[in-house]
């Protein structure tokens, strides 16, 4: 049998076994549900979620660091990054952006964001779950 | 059926493959002033996790990415693997290694490979 490594557009390749991309079967349902289609993505993103915050990590490296730019723009996260490039006539700005739908239960106000290591990591609080209200009822 | 484990060797049990799983960062290579100029990008790899050697006419970078996990946290959208990034690239041996100049800066590699004395074109003269 002969061994064929699986390889990402970006060149990556894989030990056959191991490794997220083993097929929980659940990644067409969360490319629905973030409406992020990998073919038109500049940079790779991960999503992460815990009880507390849910965090988006994008991998931008040697951007400029005025230029980053998060936004919250109608639920989703708005990532632009602009680096210099080296090309045939010289240096070039190259801009890169992405929007990342994000879950219903984020706190705008309190989003921070930090780039270390050619990493932007924005860290997005969850909203604290309503406290259940006690309503009484009249029967007549 | 120990004929048939002999003819197919990957039926004789064990594990398919050992190889640790790495990834190819992008990267560039320019020519500055007759000089090699080697661009390597490798995000979220800290500097002193960097590895930089240079054998027999390959040159070789790694670097292990500090895997970002908080504690209690579910991933729900990954597209990077956690696997370390393996670079090598083959030159012809015209480059100085000990005067091999690297600086890391948010996640950009930039090496200098400065040409040995050797390899610069040199003006003979005629007596």
């Amino acid at each position: 049998m002969r061994y064929i490594p699986f390889t990402q557009p970006y060149g990556r390749t894989y030990a056959r076994f191991g490794g997220r991309f083993g097929g929980t079967g659940l990644e067409h349902e969360v490319d629905q549900l973030f409406g992020t289609l990998t073919g038109s993505a500049q940079f790779p993103v991960d999503v992460y979620q815990d009880k507390i915050n849910t965090y988006v990590r994008a991998e931008l490296p040697g951007a400029n660091r005025d230029s980053l730019s998060v936004e919250i723009v109608d639920g989703s996260l708005s990532i632009k990054a602009s680096r210099q490039q080296q090309s045939a006539e010289g240096e070039e700005t190259v801009t890169v952006s992405r929007l990342v739908a994000l879950p219903d239960d984020v706190q705008a106000d309190k989003v921070t964001a930090t780039y270390e290591n050619g990493v932007l990591t924005v860290t997005l609080p969850r909203q604290e779950e309503a406290k259940p209200r006690k309503v009484n009822v009249s029967v007549n | 059926m120990s004929l048939f484990t002999t003819l197919i060797p990957s039926l004789n049990g064990g594990p398919i493959t050992t190889a640790t799983a790495t990834r190819r960062p992008r990267h560039e290579i320019s020519e500055v002033n007759g000089d090699y100029q080697v661009t390597v990008y490798l995000p979220g790899v800290a500097k002193d996790a960097i590895e930089i050697t240079d054998e027999h006419g390959e040159l070789t970078v790694t670097g292990a990415v500090k895997a970002f996990v908080p504690e209690g946290a579910t991933a729900l959208h990954r597209e990077t693997p956690d696997a370390a990034f393996h670079l090598v690239i083959q030159h012809d041996e015209s480059i100085d290694a000990d005067k091999i100049g690297a600086e890391f800066k948010d996640g950009v590699l930039r090496l200098q490979l400065p040409k040995a004395e050797s390899a610069k074109p040199r003006k003979v003269a005629v007596s």
